[in-house]
């Protein structure tokens, strides 16, 4: 880090990895909002089955929301600990309890989503199967709430103390 | 007509959609492996972080990492990586586990860990409110969780045995929902501190 911080300014490092942190994220929500929009929103067929809307499978989407989530969860992980020296605590002392809890409760989400992620990739495995067609909507969706929690959360600390602020 | 071809088309699979699903205990054993994992991941990060059992503490103003619970030291403790790293190396063992047991004891297996999760820590609630507003007598001996381990195993057995083995098949993969859902209740209520200021 010392080799990498005599290059680049110290807060500019940490910008540049939140704007990435947030590059990314935009990239996962469009991501995982496309799947679990093509899950929820079947079309029918003449004959009644249920088939897929998406001009592209709904499939195509796994392994890259799993990448990007898990990416995102380790850089969030590494920002994190900039974040709690140098963000939580001020908004600690500027009594700003509502951000520090529902950044709290984002690790949190976060970390469900983390271990949903097997069992996610296993039932988008098969994605016509008929078996597991349930469960995969609904894990699915909840993916898509954590991303979506997440970001929302996120963009609102970084408007305390981060790129732009 | 020409709407439901082009659809077609698109790739997706709708012959394969509408086929009938495959017979109950189907999963091969990495589906069994991803799904135990996913199910056994929240409740023990939830239970981690609530007994506050973290694998390491990372102190972030030194740099330092410190095996188990360390909260002294300059700056604030993390236990966020500790709790993470702790609950994924113990679902894993839990999930390889899973495989080598047979899918029915599995599934019954998954409701009463699931019962207990539920019923351990309010067994433990139940007898702390028991000393303080009922108990007549010194009854702090019973402030420890080994005493509400007794009624909690009993009751997770009984669960166990009057939902049987139908309820806990079509429960099996429910619990990837009730799991998480429930662990962040339990996490987010922990919260509240800082939402009702």
């Amino acid at each position: 880090m010392d080799i990498l911080f005599s290059v680049v300014r110290e807060d500019t490092f940490w910008r540049i990895l939140l704007f990435v942190h947030f590059l990314l994220a935009v990239g996962l929500l469009a991501a995982v909002s496309l799947q679990v929009a093509s899950v929820l929103m079947p079309a029918r067929q003449a004959a009644g089955h249920v088939i897929d809307r998406s001009p592209m499978p709904a499939q195509s989407f796994t392994i890259l929301i799993i990448v990007l989530y898990v990416l995102q969860a380790l850089m969030g992980a590494w920002i994190y600990v900039k974040y709690r020296t140098y963000v939580r605590i001020p908004m600690e002392e500027l009594r700003h309890w509502w951000t520090v809890g529902s950044f709290e409760f984002k690790e949190h989400v976060v970390t469900m989503g983390m271990g949903l992620l097997p069992a996610y990739w296993y039932f988008w495995r098969q994605p016509g199967s008929a078996e597991h067609a349930g469960i995969r909507r609904w894990v699915t969706v909840f993916l898509a709430l954590s991303v979506w929690y997440s970001f929302v959360v996120g963009h609102v600390a970084n408007d305390f103390r981060g790129v732009g602020s | 007509m020409s709407q439901v071809l082009e659809m077609n088309e698109r790739g997706s699979r709708p012959a394969a959609a509408g086929a009938p699903a495959s017979p109950a205990h189907a999963e091969t054993k990495t589906g069994i492996f991803a799904i135990t994992y996913s199910i056994a991941f929240p409740l023990l990060y939830t239970a981690f972080e609530r007994l506050n059992w973290p694998l390491f503490t990372y102190h972030p103003v030194l740099g330092n990492v410190d095996f188990w619970r360390q909260s002294a030291g300059v700056g604030p403790p993390m236990f966020w990586y500790g709790w993470i790293v702790l609950a994924a190396a113990a679902a894993f063992v839990v999930a390889l586990a899973a495989t080598t047991i047979s899918a029915q004891r599995l599934r019954q297996t998954t409701v009463f860990c699931c019962a207990l999760a539920v019923l351990w820590p309010a067994a433990l609630a139940g007898l702390r409110i028991f000393i303080l507003d009922w108990a007549t007598f010194d009854a702090e001996f019973l402030n420890s969780p080994w005493v509400a381990a007794v009624p909690a195993f009993a009751g997770a057995t009984a669960i166990t045995w009057l939902t049987g083995p139908r309820f806990a098949d079509r429960l099996w993969t429910s619990w990837l929902l009730i799991a998480p859902i429930g662990g962040l209740v339990v996490l987010g209520y922990s919260l509240q501190q800082y939402f009702v200021r």
